[in-house]
């Protein structure tokens, strides 16, 4: 059982422009099945293999964990907002919050070891998106992630 | 998620059930850890897991840790394919002992 169970995966996006939608929800990890349900329909929808979707999802829950426990210190009553975009050859997802500032150090490459109990997560969203960007502005995180469809020119 | 707890043969087998997660792993270590204490050899069933996430195998590692540091033995089964792919993504696959079913387990 997983998050692909019932969701009926498309084999090419519908060609009727993008797809958008915006959340906002408190910070509290309650909420992270909520966030994984849609986002893995959403994935699903935008003609992502079940695989994919799985992976997908993973990373938009990895990243709103990172938000909850660095950027929030585990106070579950801040404000996270997430946009998700469905372009023609990607899924865009933007995380904003406005927490504590995160170590741009934390997003680039870092070894992993056996040992490690920390920065598994963001491990895991750099094996799995093809974008990562995480900017500081005015008080706010902002971090992006992109997913290209298998084949998309973009991909790099 | 939901744990609950037997013995047989000698080891404790943990049963979890449904998403380990960022608000749900402390409470899949604490469980753990404390039946790493009273038993020897520990086996998770995983067969009803359908989510994990990075703090759920951080939570593991440390138990697997615990264990190693204590000479007992922990054993994991019943991993579908979305555990296994974070296991994977996570490089940890190695690091600890999978078997597919319980039989195997409890024989490991």
């Amino acid at each position: 059982m997983s998050y692909d169970q019932g969701i009926e995966v498309r084999e090419t996006p519908p060609a009727s422009g993008p797809l958008s939608f915006r959340m906002k929800i408190t910070s509290d990890p309650r909420l992270l099945p909520v966030v994984r349900s849609t986002v893995a329909e959403f994935a699903a929808i935008w003609g992502f293999e079940a695989e994919q979707c799985r992976k997908i999802t993973l990373a938009v829950d990895e990243a709103l964990s990172n938000v909850m426990r660095h950027a929030y210190k585990n106070r579950s009553d801040r404000e996270i907002e997430l946009n998700c975009q469905a372009n023609a050859d990607c899924l865009e997802f933007s995380f904003v919050d406005h927490g504590e500032s995160a170590d741009p150090a934390r997003f680039c490459s870092q070894p992993l070891d056996d040992a490690s109990l920390s920065g598994r997560g963001t491990h895991l969203i750099r094996q799995i998106m093809d974008e990562v960007c995480y900017q500081r502005q005015f008080g706010r995180n902002r971090l992006s992630l992109r997913k290209y469809l298998p084949g998309a020119k973009g991909k790099g | 998620m939901t744990t609950a707890t037997r013995e047989q043969t000698g080891s404790t087998i943990v049963d979890v059930t449904g998403d380990i997660d960022m608000g749900t792993s402390p409470g899949l270590r604490k469980t753990l850890l404390e039946s790493l204490k009273r038993s020897p050899r520990l086996v998770v069933n995983m067969r009803d897991v359908r989510y994990v996430d990075s703090s759920g195998i951080a939570s593991l590692v440390e138990v697997l840790k615990e264990a190693r540091n204590t000479q007992k033995k922990l054993i994991l089964f019943g991993l579908n394919k979305a555990v296994q792919e974070v296991l994977q993504l996570t490089r940890l696959t190695r690091i600890f002992e999978i078997r597919e079913t319980e039989e195997e387990a409890l024989q490991a």
